[in-house]
């Protein structure tokens, strides 16, 4: 009974890998090249290369930026702000992580991405054109692309990342933040020098976690990041990511046999790679905190739900 | 800014910007500094959640009426009923698989297995938490629909769902019976009782609320997903009349209708009214949840005093 949850798993793993069998795409399945060609299915092109890619660049960028921000809304909670506002700011971000993903995604198609092509991506070519990624053309269909599927991710972790952020820092012993205080410390050298410190293993695996979900991601990023199969020339492109792709593909799937099992594929190396991710962040805490929080998240109170 | 200190009977000198000079004066500086910034994160984290809400009240509920949600979309016109139906339907099939198996799982997790067992079990639901929704509707798609000839069902996405609420409901619960407090249960066992007896009537109560938000988390995950469902309940126009038809819901309202033309902008007003009415059910949710937790806290509180 208590092995229900693992076999679940197995059975996931084991029907996809079963399917998985019933096509072998080579070689070429490792490339850049992916070309569907539905009236010559034989002369397509597998490569999964491209979406790799898509996948790595949205979730890689987004749990950059979500670190950074939500480490700084976790130290403004634990460190410096009064309880009431902490209270008030906790429950504006779980609100944040109740809402669908579907929301976020209608959100960002029709009233961000006009903004965006008009105001922010013009703006961010004029000043930050030497970065790379940044200089290049706008994207040929519109203003959906790889920037603002990184900014609908980064808002969507953001609250999963700050929950686990807060209760790693909230769990540095009392005594080693007095020590610090007594000899002196201020309050931002507490906050660097020692709760940093003593939970960098928490930390560590709050940004596993946040990036597990980003890479995950399907139905926001299929709605904004335009589904174009070609290689990304900078951040303003449109793109393709794993789980976009396939959810995006369902049609297809139903009328093609080779399109089926590519999708059979690629989603056996998107749970492969969160499998990776989520191992590696259980390992790194001792509390197995993972959907604790994420229900704590929405109770306000991870802290005492991990004991 | 001072940090006055009582020396041995006489006043010790305040600490202030003026009375230190060098590294230590930019040391106090920058931490009167630091808590201006950094809650600044706030306002970028904040404002997109406002104008979310704000955009979608805005494009929605000037048309909301009551014939938007008893009505059935046809062409361009009606409403969301089919949708609601659908989702309530797949809600419910959902909360009683996860809740059937998770709460099974946790109940014997928390109390009857083997510590290894345990820790591997937990540590199955855990990445079972984070396998991506799409992976999980690939594979109901995959066996649910094709393998076994159903077609889409609302079965299969109801199947889906629950499956994709399972490891929530399953952590609640291991974690709801664990953190009872040692005492109950020798008490308990002092007193004569057996552990079944000890299991049902003693933690059980106690664990409840927390178990309760775990499904109710669990269920407002479902609601607001689309993507193990579009793959296995397809879609369907015509309310749910049996649980071997697919079946529209809301979240697919808006997956549908999101970009269409504006030609055809009542179906995207529609779309917004899907998300408006979402964003309305996960509040509820909220709400009940933050509830349950305190009425949690309270009976907790009293056990311990």
């Amino acid at each position: 009974m208590a092995l229900l949850p693992f076999l679940i798993l197995a059975l996931i793993t084991g029907v996809l890998l079963n399917a998985s069998a019933l096509r072998n795409f080579g070689w070429s399945f490792w490339s850049f090249s992916y070309n569907f060609l539905p009236q010559t299915p034989d002369q397509s092109s597998w490569g999964i290369g491209v979406f790799v890619l898509g996948t790595a660049l949205t979730a890689g960028l987004a749990i950059v930026f979500a670190t950074l921000l939500s480490l700084a809304l976790a130290v403004s909670v634990v460190v410096y702000l009064p309880s009431g506002p902490s209270r008030v700011l906790n429950m504006l971000t779980n609100l944040l992580a109740g809402i669908p993903s579907v929301v976020y995604g209608i959100w960002g198609f029709v009233i961000l991405a006009p903004y965006f092509g008009i105001t922010v991506e013009p703006t961010l070519r004029s000043f930050l054109f030497w970065l790379p990624g940044f200089g290049g053309p706008a994207s040929a269909i519109g203003s959906w692309g790889i920037l603002l599927a990184v900014f609908l991710l980064t808002i969507m972790i953001i609250p999963l990342t700050t929950a686990l952020m807060r209760s790693a820092l909230q769990s540095v012993p009392r005594d080693l933040v007095d020590s610090a205080v007594a000899l002196g410390a201020t309050r931002w050298e507490v906050a660097r020098r020692v709760r940093f410190r003593v939970a960098r293993r928490g930390l560590s695996s709050a940004v596993l976690l946040g990036l597990g979900r980003a890479l995950g991601e399907s139905v926001a990023v299929a709605m904004v990041i335009g589904g174009v199969t070609s290689l990304p020339v900078s951040l303003y492109s449109a793109s393709t990511s794993l789980p976009s792709f396939i959810f995006f593909q369902l049609d297809s799937a139903f009328t093609y046999p080779d399109l089926l099992v590519l999708l059979v594929e690629f989603a056996l190396v998107l749970l492969i790679i969160t499998m990776v991710v989520n191992i590696i962040a259980q390992r790194l805490t001792q509390t197995e905190l993972a959907t604790a929080t994420t229900v704590g998240t929405l109770v306000g109170r991870e802290g005492e739900l991990e004991r | 800014m001072t940090a006055g200190a009582e020396g041995l009977g006489e006043e010790a000198p305040a600490l202030t910007y003026a009375s230190v000079s060098g590294r230590t004066r930019r040391r106090l500086i920058f931490d009167r500094f630091i808590p201006w910034l950094l809650p600044l994160a706030f306002v970028v984290v904040l404002f997109p959640l406002f104008d979310m809400i704000f955009w979608v009240a805005q494009k929605a509920v000037p048309t909301f009426t009551l014939a938007t949600l008893t009505e059935t979309q046809v062409g361009f016109g009606g409403g969301l009923y089919s949708m609601i139906l659908g989702t309530l339907v797949l809600i419910a099939i959902g909360t009683a698989i996860a809740t059937g198996i998770g709460m099974a799982a946790g109940f014997y997790t928390a109390e009857y297995a083997p510590r290894p067992v345990a820790t591997f079990g937990r540590l199955a639901g855990n990445i079972l938490a984070g396998v991506p929704a799409i992976v999980l509707g690939y594979f109901g798609y995959y066996l649910l629909v094709l393998y076994t000839n159903w077609g889409f069902t609302t079965l299969a996405g109801g199947i889906v769902l629950g499956i994709f609420m399972t490891p929530y409901v399953y952590r609640t619960t291991d974690l709801a019976l664990t953190s009872v407090p040692p005492t109950q249960r020798e008490a308990a066992l002092a007193m004569g009782a057996r552990p079944r007896q000890y299991l049902l009537r003693i933690a059980f109560p106690i664990a409840l609320p927390t178990v309760l938000t775990g499904i109710f988390f669990a269920m407002a995950l479902g609601l607001g997903e689309a993507a193990p469902i579009v793959y296995t309940a397809g879609w369907s126009s015509t309310p749910i009349t049996g649980l071997m038809q697919p079946t529209s819901f809301l979240t697919g309202a808006i997956w549908l209708f999101y970009d269409l033309p504006p030609s055809e902008g009542t179906l995207l007003t529609l779309a917004f009214q899907a998300a408006f009415l979402l964003i309305l059910i996960v509040l509820g949710l909220n709400v009940i949840v933050q509830l349950l937790s305190d009425r949690f806290r309270r009976r907790l509180q009293g056990l311990f005093e």
